[in-house]
């Protein structure tokens, strides 16, 4: 197989040679969908590059960007990389002493923030960062009182470049060619479940080669596609999703309005691709849930009625094949009465194919999405590989992530834990040369997940290496299995299983505090706050019930045998949950270390 | 970080204004200069007369005696969409909107009033009708964007929280495109984040879009960290104006305001 050869900022020139006017991207403002074409997009990332170099940004540079996503969050990434420069995402959600962590990490020289909001972050914290010399803002609402040299709006700047352009036309097109496939295109800062963020360095060859020998033979992309764009565009997951795969298949990425309104552009656009992280997924599942619980009887009765047809229908599709004539007559049927109606208020009529990623996902919510005849894959990636190591190539097998993809050599250890190497295996963690030898040893890249393959070559993840619980009785257990099931309830948020080296496993539970809220409403219970919902004793008895559900399909040695519900909702802000919303164990383990004493007194 | 004014001077002046129900002095000789470009803010006990003021300037009281002029036009015993027509909008404490119609409606319905098309060009929705109504739309969305009012475009105004619909009821006014604008009680029963959310807008109202504020408010700490000036009014008499940090200290001020305390504490 050929080597890739190309860089983004190539891609992005050829398609706009390629496909001149046709759409690369549309944006919602002021309730009006907008087009860019492919032709706007290159000029865009010309002006903005030429203005961003006036400015100082050369080759080697790093400079972050910092915002919601936005068509201006792709020019530039793209503007950065074609300086040979190289870019940072932070996640917008970061409080300001995590900014401060990445920017002063990454040695930026430069950021681009969305808006007033991010900015006021920077402000709060540049005392901090000698290397940060100009600040570019999408957004200047609310800025006519700043006065400060630093700041500097994204029009300003690519009015600049176009001045530059016309001064020394062709420069840019100079400038494209000489970036280098193995140049760093970006730096991902992981969200860090452990420890402080790492920078992963991702070069154009990583990144390109796993989309086009890994990812593409599990999602088949065209440029007929449509996406939404929504998750954070600093996550490589939504990185290749809006930059890297659309530059490569030509498809449109579409942005919402504000994150208010994510769900209901997704309903308009409807779009062919999604997707999505299992917490997103859970939300979609329960919201369904709950509100079929509110609707009429007979709406109700209709949907229970063709829940296994559809159930049987994803059965056959699942294996690959199609449904002989009476299930899939009979799917057609529960389609027109019931599943259209569900999937086009999810936004979900036209998807013609779900991805779910970073993070396990539960098997109750996959059959669910599967009942409605929605092609849905699991995928398990790492930010290290650039995307996905494992996802369904011909059959799915229900609670396997796939085959390992064609874009890595993948190797399980004699412990289980998967080993993989190839073009896709990232440059290294920026200034931290000791955990680059950590994770890469001879060769291969150790990923600290241990799974297992069955005859059939499907791979199976059991946990992270570090997270599995061994009990006093030396059961080997997967938390997160357990901790996905009870995820399953729409009452249950969060769940932490424990129980390493103890007699039996325990679970700290956070509640969904607005479909708990919800149910405590129709059962006239009083409360006022999150905390006097989780001190009462009803619903105390009402996760009890769901926590007993859950061992119902549990082995004897597994089974939650003791719960306390958290009276604090876990947050990203009291360092209890990572960007992406992950638990931090350890954190937990040390914050509520009373709570889980007395599970075990 | 210095405050970027544009044109000095005054915009708003209310002269010896006397406003009197029955027996009641609702206003006496009550005399208020407002400047363009500040946030104004009148304050006072309940029944110190704030909202009658605001009435008076509204042209919805018409006042015994006295002035009211707008950059030198007199607007007293103007009706009051004459008013309106002269750039003085107001949103007002209980919310007035149509609670049936959408927030787009609404606004648009407000914006509306500008709008200077006959029966029969809006019948075939052509020309000038058109072209209006493509401007209206786009100064709606404007103000839409501005108050982050974006996910409840379509949603009738009756089943939003109330703190939306306080947003929706600025907006309101602010789609009249105002050169002053009067803002009753805009926190009143909202929530601390709500509170903040609205001084945010208030703000940004008064220096992105240059509009004068005139506000009467209860919650101090708003006034106190929103207006450029404070006046103060007790039982429809003027008791104190100025900056806000000297008003806090006045002992005429702090009276009239334990004074409300000690009322209220015995029924």
């Amino acid at each position: 197989m050929a080597r890739v050869n190309t860089t983004f900022p190539r891609l992005l020139m050829e398609n706009a040679q390629k496909y001149g006017q046709r759409v690369a991207m549309r944006e919602k403002r002021k309730g009006i969908w907008h087009e860019i074409s492919w032709q706007a997009y290159v000029e865009r990332v010309m002006f903005l590059a030429m203005g961003l170099r006036q400015l100082g940004l050369t080759q080697g540079s790093h400079a972050a960007i910092l915002g919601e996503n936005s068509p201006e969050w792709l020019f530039s990434d793209l503007a950065i990389q074609s300086l040979r420069a190289v870019s940072i995402g932070i996640y917008p959600t970061n409080p300001p002493d995590q900014v401060r962590y990445i920017l002063d990490h990454s040695r930026s020289k430069m950021v681009v923030v969305k808006d007033q909001e991010q900015l006021d972050k920077v402000l709060t914290v540049r005392g901090h960062l000698p290397l940060l010399e100009k600040t570019v803002v999408i957004d200047m609402k609310g800025l006519r009182r700043y006065r400060d040299p630093m700041i500097i709006s994204f029009r300003e700047v690519e009015g600049m470049g176009k001045e530059a352009v016309l001064k020394e036309p062709g420069l840019f097109e100079t400038l494209v060619g000489q970036v280098q496939p193995d140049d760093i295109a970006f730096i991902v800062y992981t969200s860090g479940t452990t420890g402080p963020p790492k920078g992963a360095m991702i070069s154009h060859r990583n990144n390109i080669h796993m989309i086009v020998q890994g990812l593409q033979p599990i999602l088949h992309f065209t440029e007929q596609d449509s996406l939404v764009s929504y998750l954070p565009l600093c996550h490589i997951l939504e990185r290749n999703l809006s930059m890297g795969m659309a530059l490569v298949f030509g498809y449109t990425i579409n942005f919402a309005e504000s994150i208010e309104t994510v769900q209901k552009n997704i309903q308009e656009i409807s779009p062919t691709f999604f997707a999505a992280v299992p917490r997103i997924l859970e939300k979609l599942h329960s919201a369904v849930v709950i509100r079929m619980e509110d609707s009429t009887r007979f709406k109700k009765a209709v949907t229970r009625f063709w829940e296994p047809v559809g159930g049987k229908a994803a059965q056959y599709r699942m294996q690959g094949e199609r449904p002989p004539f009476t299930w899939w007559f009979l799917y057609l049927l529960g389609y027109l009465s019931s599943f259209r109606a569900i999937r086009d208020k999810m936004g979900l009529l036209h998807c013609r194919c779900l991805m779910s990623g970073g993070a396990p996902i539960a098997p109750e919510v996959l059959d669910f999405f599967r009942g409605l005849g929605i092609h849905t894959v699991e995928l398990y990636g790492l930010t290290e590989v650039c995307g996905t190591v494992s996802g369904p190539h011909r059959f799915i097998k229900p609670g396997s992530v796939g085959e390992p993809c064609g874009a890595l050599e993948f190797r399980l250890a004699e412990d289980g834990e998967i080993f993989l190497k190839g073009d896709s295996v990232f440059a290294g963690y920026y200034r931290d040369p000791e955990a680059t030898r950590e994770i890469i040893q001879d060769g291969w890249l150790h990923t600290g997940d241990v799974g297992q393959l069955d005859e059939d070559g499907h791979l199976f993840i059991i946990d992270r290496k570090k997270d599995i619980i061994i009990t006093s009785g030396g059961k080997n257990i997967s938390p997160s299995e357990i901790e996905n099931r009870m995820k399953c309830s729409p009452f249950i948020k969060e769940a932490v299983v424990l129980g390493d080296r103890r007699k039996y496993l325990s679970a700290l539970i956070q509640l969904d505090f607005e479909n708990v809220g919800n149910w405590a409403q129709t059962h006239r219970i009083a409360y006022t706050n999150y905390r006097s919902l989780a001190q009462n004793p009803q619903v105390h008895g009402l996760i009890k019930e769901e926590v007993e559900k859950v061992n119902e399909d549990l082995a004897q040695v597994e089974a939650i045998k003791r719960f306390h519900i958290l009276e604090k909702e876990l947050d990203q802000d009291d360092e209890e949950l990572t960007a992406t919303q992950k638990v931090k164990r350890k954190v937990i383990a040390e914050r509520f270390k009373e709570e889980i004493a007395g599970m075990y007194r | 970080m210095a405050l970027v004014r544009d044109t000095e001077g005054d915009l708003l002046q209310v002269r010896d204004l006397s406003v009197h129900f029955g027996g009641i002095r609702a206003l006496e000789g009550v005399s208020i200069t407002v400047h363009r470009g500040e946030i104004h803010a009148v304050i006072g006990p309940n029944g110190a007369g704030k909202t009658t003021l605001f009435n008076c300037i509204s042209g919805i009281y018409r006042a015994k005696t006295g002035r009211i002029v707008l950059e030198g036009e007199d607007i007293l015993g103007l009706k009051p969409h004459k008013v309106a027509h002269m750039g003085v909008a107001r949103a007002f404490q209980n919310i007035e909107l149509f609670r049936g119609m959408t927030v787009l409606d609404n606004l648009m319905s407000a914006r509306g009033f500008f709008l200077r098309y006959g029966l029969l060009r809006a019948a075939f929705y052509l020309g000038r009708c058109l072209e209006e109504e493509v401007r209206a739309r786009d100064d709606v969305e404007e103000i839409i964007e501005f108050l982050d009012l974006q996910h409840v475009r379509k949603v009738p105004v009756g089943g939003l929280s109330y703190g939306v619909q306080k947003r929706v009821e600025l907006g309101r006014a602010l789609a009249m495109r105002p050169r002053i604008l009067l803002v009753d009680e805009p926190v009143s029963g909202m929530n601390l984040e709500e509170t903040e959310d609205m001084a945010r807008y208030l703000l940004d109202i008064n220096e992105e879009m240059n509009i004068t504020i005139l506000l009467v408010e209860h919650d101090m700490g708003l006034v106190m960290d929103l207006s450029h000036h404070v006046t103060v009014l007790n039982f429809g008499i003027k008791i104190a104006e100025g900056a806000p940090q000297v008003i806090a200290r006045d002992p005429q001020v702090i009276e009239a305001y334990l004074g409300e305390q000690a009322s209220a504490r015995t029924p």
